[in-house]
């Protein structure tokens, strides 16, 4: 029963990273939700698939192969993506940009 | 009677078409590719899902190959944007 729990709070991250992705006004801030709903999210409903399938132990080493992979590709990723945009020339929406102001 | 699992495969399907929005209209080409990435990371999670709901265990393989090819082909896309 542990297992609906890690689903229920894996498929509500990545419901509310797609809207924040659909509703948020600038690349850093989509880029923000995306990377949550990818990582955590993604984690959780596998971890719970870890949990409910009935099969022998290497299919379950498997799905954790899966989320050593997640956490490690995805922030990567996003890291990268972030970097790029901002190097594009692409100019946050904020008050204060701090990047630019540490890089100088 | 549909297990649980099956009716999360429904609502991220549904969650992707909403992504493929910021993909048409996203006014930067960075937009289109950090909703490309939310929506590969959601057909990964699918994949997962449908080899326990199918019993076809094999198919996980499959779903770490694509995670893999997204992490090659994201990076080769930022290194794009990088150059300007």
């Amino acid at each position: 029963m542990i297992q609906y729990v890690f689903l229920a709070f894996g498929i509500t991250s990545m419901f509310f990273g797609a809207l924040g992705v659909i509703r948020f006004e600038d690349v850093y801030t989509r880029l923000h939700a995306s990377t949550k709903c990818d990582t955590g999210g993604a984690m959780a409903i596998i971890f719970a698939l870890a949990i409910h399938v009935d099969a022998s132990l290497l299919v379950r080493f498997k799905f954790l192969v899966l989320i050593f992979l997640i956490s490690l590709i995805t922030p990567m990723i996003s890291h990268a993506i972030a970097k790029g945009a901002y190097r594009s020339g692409i100019e946050p929406v904020v008050g204060v940009d701090d990047y630019a102001r540490d890089t100088l | 009677m549909v297990s649980p699992f099956g009716w999360v495969v429904l609502l991220l399907v549904f969650t992707s078409f909403l992504l493929v929005y910021r993909i048409v209209f996203g006014p930067t080409s960075a937009d289109r590719i950090v909703a490309l990435n939310t929506i590969t990371t959601k057909v990964i999670i699918v994949i997962a899902i449908l080899s326990v709901l199918l019993e076809k265990f094999a198919l996980i393989d499959l779903a770490i190959v694509l995670l893999m090819i997204n992490a090659v082909s994201s990076l080769v896309l930022a290194k794009h944007l990088h150059r300007g």
